[in-house]
C-alpha cells in the first residue's frame, strides 16, 4: 500500500508553487528504491503525453515507512481540458523494482478547477 | 436514426480515449495463446499477421511478443514514413542472432526489395513476426476479420453503461468505416465529445 498526502490537504497548486507532502507505504515486498515524481500528461484523442519535471528518489526504504517530499511546480503548462485532450497533473509514487504505484492528481493553474477551452 | 443522450465528457473521461483503447486486450476467438505459439514456431517461427487497417494487427502483435520467451526485438513503421526500410533498419540491432525474435508492425510499408533485405538480414533470428494487409509475403499465421460483434465487444467494455445507446449505432459506424475498428472508435470518441451529435440525432 502506496499513500501520498499533502501537505495542506489540497490538490490545487499555482504555477511556481511547491507540492510539499508526504508518501507512506507498507509494502509485501522490499522495495530497492521509491521514485517520487511530479509530471504531467495527456489524454484524450490520439498520442499521449507526458513530461516528468520534478523527482526524488528513497534509496532502501524498507518495508514501511514514510518520506516527506518538496516538488517545485513550473510555470506552466496549466491543467486544462479541450476536446482533443485533457492536460492533467499528479504527483505519483512507484515501488522499485515491482512497480507498485499510487497517484495524487492535482490541478495547476490561477484557479482550483482546470482551464476549460472549446 | 434515434437520439443519442450521452453526456459530453472531457478527454480524460472519454471512454474512447487512445491511453483506454490501449488498455484494450486482444481477443482471440479460436485459438488459445498457447495453440497460436505453437503454430508460428510450427510454421517455422517466420509468420504474417494479415488484416486490413485497424484491424487489430498491432495489438495482436504486442501481446503474441510479450508472451514469447527469449530476446525479443519489436520495431514499428509508421504509415507516413517516407523511408520504410531505413526506418525499420535502425530499430534491429546490426547483427540479427539466432537468439532474437524479431516482431515487425508495419511490415506492409516495405516494398519488394526493402522486404528481401528484411528476410535476409533476420534470416539468423529465431522468428520474424510481421503485421501485413495481404497474404502473400510469409506464411499466414492469423488473418484478422474485424465484424460489428467484435466492436460491439469492445464498445461494452469500454463504456458498458451506455450499452443500450451504442449497440444500435454500432452497425452503421462499423460499415461507415469499412471495418477499420480502429476509426470506429474515433467517431465514437467524438460522439462523446460532442463534436459530431448532428449525424446521430434525429
Amino acid at each position: 500500500m502506496l499513500t501520498i498526502t499533502t501537505e495542506s490537504g489540497g490538490t490545487w497548486y499555482r504555477p511556481g508553487e511547491i507540492v510539499r507532502g508526504s508518501v507512506t507505504w507498507r509494502l509485501e515486498e522490499e522495495p530497492v528504491g521509491l521514485e517520487i515524481r511530479l509530471f504531467w500528461f495527456t489524454s484524450g484523442k490520439g498520442t499521449r503525453d507526458v513530461e516528468v519535471v520534478a523527482s526524488r528518489s528513497v534509496e532502501r526504504p524498507g518495508l514501511a515507512g514514510s518520506a516527506v517530499f518538496e516538488l517545485q511546480i513550473p510555470r506552466g503548462p496549466y491543467s486544462f481540458s479541450g476536446r482533443l485532450i485533457t492536460l492533467s497533473w499528479a504527483v505519483e509514487a512507484v515501488a522499485l523494482p515491482n512497480g507498485e504505484i499510487t497517484r495524487l492528481d492535482l490541478v495547476v493553474g490561477p484557479r482550483p478547477v482546470e482551464v476549460a477551452i472549446g | 436514426m434515434s437520439s443519442t443522450p450521452l453526456a459530453r465528457r472531457r478527454p480524460a473521461d472519454n471512454p474512447f480515449a487512445s491511453g483506454r483503447i490501449e488498455g484494450l486486450a486482444c481477443r482471440l476467438r479460436t485459438v488459445t495463446w498457447p495453440q497460436l505459439i505453437g503454430r508460428l514456431d510450427l510454421l517455422g517461427g517466420r509468420t504474417a499477421l494479415v488484416g486490413p487497417k485497424g484491424s487489430g494487427k498491432s495489438t495482436l502483435l504486442a501481446e503474441l511478443a510479450a508472451r514469447i520467451d527469449g530476446e525479443v526485438i519489436e520495431a514499428r513503421i509508421p504509415g507516413s514514413c517516407r523511408d520504410p526500410w531505413s526506418f525499420a533498419r535502425m530499430q534491429l540491432p546490426h547483427r540479427v542472432a539466432c537468439e532474437h525474435s524479431v516482431f515487425l508492425d508495419g511490415g506492409e510499408q516495405l516494398g519488394a526489395l526493402a522486404w528481401t533485405r528484411l528476410l535476409a538480414m533476420t534470416a539468423p533470428a529465431r522468428r520474424l513476426v510481421a503485421t501485413v494487409h495481404a497474404p502473400g509475403r510469409l506464411p499466414t499465421l492469423v488473418t484478422l476479420c474485424p465484424d460489428v460483434l467484435l466492436l460491439r465487444d469492445l464498445v461494452r467494455e469500454l463504456a458498458p453503461e451506455d450499452a443500450a445507446v451504442l449497440d444500435p449505432l454500432l452497425p452503421e459506424i462499423f460499415c461507415r468505416h469499412r471495418g477499420n475498428i480502429r476509426e470506429c472508435f474515433r467517431e465514437l470518441y467524438d460522439l462523446y465529445a460532442g463534436r459530431s451529435a448532428a449525424r446521430h440525432s434525429a
